[in-house]
């Protein structure tokens, strides 16, 4: 790894079950080209300058363990369990979908019309690494934010594109957003409080959060994208 | 028949197990129950079927009070969605919100929100009441069969698709109506109806300022033009 880096930089190498997490002080597309190169197997499943994913299969609360979620520390967290319907049961369909620099998407649902808009993205050069459908929800706000929207536009966007059902949250690297398809198929609760703003599929996620007896909780309306930024 | 005691039962679902709280109140030994800590928990309260008071204090997840006979159950919280689903009989209170189809195929009894219900409040409503004090979300009262929905505030877009016989009174803005349908007059029978139904909920609002929706029932026979 060292070798291919510009300047031949340390890098810090944690195992944590199927997941490899590599820092350097280098760009983030420079790193994930070295574990491309040095690593012609793996699956770069996240990059970012503020950002940690971990992905692997087994009991939640195991792997909880395994990537010591307690001692994580941030500003944002995002955190999935998934019920396959779409694609294998593997790390490489595990949510998230982080495809975007420093960005993650979770998805509940289903696309209907994902083969067609993965089609249209390969056309336009979006490489993909599933056929989950996920992965091209994901895809396709990683490509609008690119081209300059914020996660509210992009979002919407995705409604006007997208068939099907969904439930989606994308975090940026300055926030997140919530949006539900048109007739909000899948659960949403969002709690929110001067301190701090969360999303879950129902409340019992939420319980333990403190000062969550004083939250404002709604459910987000049908076709409406929510976004908080820091 | 046993003694049946009249003193208040408290289950703290912190150390108890919801299936052990719907046991109890399965063959209940008491007339009340208190419930503390449900922290969201699901099927809270589910399938009573004898006249108990059950108190739950705090949030509850999906399904709490579902198939309610009889029973007195109030959620001094949130409820998650469907609460009192297919119930037969009895009150079910929910003092904050509740979230997605309140009152689901209920064939009887009363239910209360007296915050907001979300989406598909009502949905396939077989007989029961429903009040609402505040707002009722999209695609609610959807082919609801018969009984009484009130809301005190909005109704969301879609009210009423393909309703059947049951009524829906709504004091505030309606969004875009379902198909089939329609605003109907109020006449005096409605006015003293939901002046009941208010009253049964606790809720202040005057029946004046009411507006009624029901079936236009084009949708009960086969119509040619909708051939191909």
């Amino acid at each position: 790894m060292r070798a291919v880096l510009p300047g031949a930089p340390e890098v810090l190498v944690t195992v944590a079950g199927d997941t490899t997490l590599l820092a350097a002080p280098v760009g983030v597309d420079d790193l994930a080209a070295a574990v491309r190169a040095a690593a012609p197997g793996a699956l770069v499943v996240g990059s970012g300058t503020d950002l940690t994913v971990y992905k692997g299969t087994g009991d939640a609360r195991t792997l909880a363990r395994t990537y010591d979620l307690a001692a994580a520390a941030g500003w944002q967290g995002l955190a999935h369990t998934r019920m396959a319907t779409e694609s294998a049961v593997d790390a490489e369909g595990c949510h998230p979908f982080s495809v975007g620099p420093d960005q993650c998407l979770v998805h509940n649902g289903s696309f209907a019309n994902h083969a067609t808009i993965r089609r249209e993205l390969r056309r336009e050069g979006v490489v993909f690494d599933s056929d989950n459908d996920s992965e091209v929800g994901a895809r396709f706000v990683a490509a609008r934010l690119a081209e300059g929207d914020d996660l509210h536009k992009a979002l919407r966007l995705l409604c006007e594109r997208f068939d099907g059902f969904y439930t989606l949250l994308v975090t940026s690297g300055d926030g997140f957003a919530v949006v539900r398809d048109a007739i909000a198929c899948k659960p949403a609760i969002v709690a929110e409080t001067g301190a701090w703003v969360a999303m879950a599929s129902e409340f019992r996620a939420l319980a333990g959060l403190p000062g969550i007896d004083r939250a404002r909780i709604f459910e987000p309306e049908p076709e409406t994208v929510y976004a908080w930024t820091r | 028949m046993d003694a049946v005691s009249t003193d208040r039962v408290t289950f703290d679902l912190a150390a108890a197990t919801v299936r052990e709280l719907n046991a109890e109140l399965h063959a209940p030994s008491s007339k009340s129950y208190a419930v503390l800590n449900p922290n969201g928990a699901h099927a809270v309260a589910a399938g009573v079927d004898t006249e108990i008071t059950v108190d739950v204090r705090g949030h509850v997840g999906y399904y709490c009070a579902g198939m309610n006979d009889g029973g007195v159950v109030t959620v001094h919280g949130n409820a998650g969605t469907g609460v009192a689903e297919n119930m037969m009989s009895g009150t079910v209170r929910v003092t904050g919100d509740a979230s997605q189809s309140a009152g689901a195929t209920a064939h009887g009894g009363l239910l209360v929100v007296e915050g907001s219900a979300s989406m598909r409040c009502g949905i396939s409503m077989k007989g029961a009441d429903i009040v609402v004090g505040g707002d009722i979300g999209p695609m609610s009262a959807f082919m609801a069969q018969a009984g009484r929905l009130v809301v005190c505030g909005d109704a969301g877009d879609g009210l009423g698709d393909s309703i059947y016989e049951a009524r829906v009174y709504v004091r505030g803005r309606v969004g875009e109506l379902g198909a089939d349908c329609v605003e109907k007059p109020m006449r005096d029978e409605h006015r003293a109806e939901l002046a009941e139904l208010l009253a049964a909920a606790g809720l202040a609002a005057d029946p004046a300022g009411f507006r009624r929706y029901g079936s236009a029932r084009r949708l009960y026979h086969f119509a040619a033009h909708n051939t191909y």
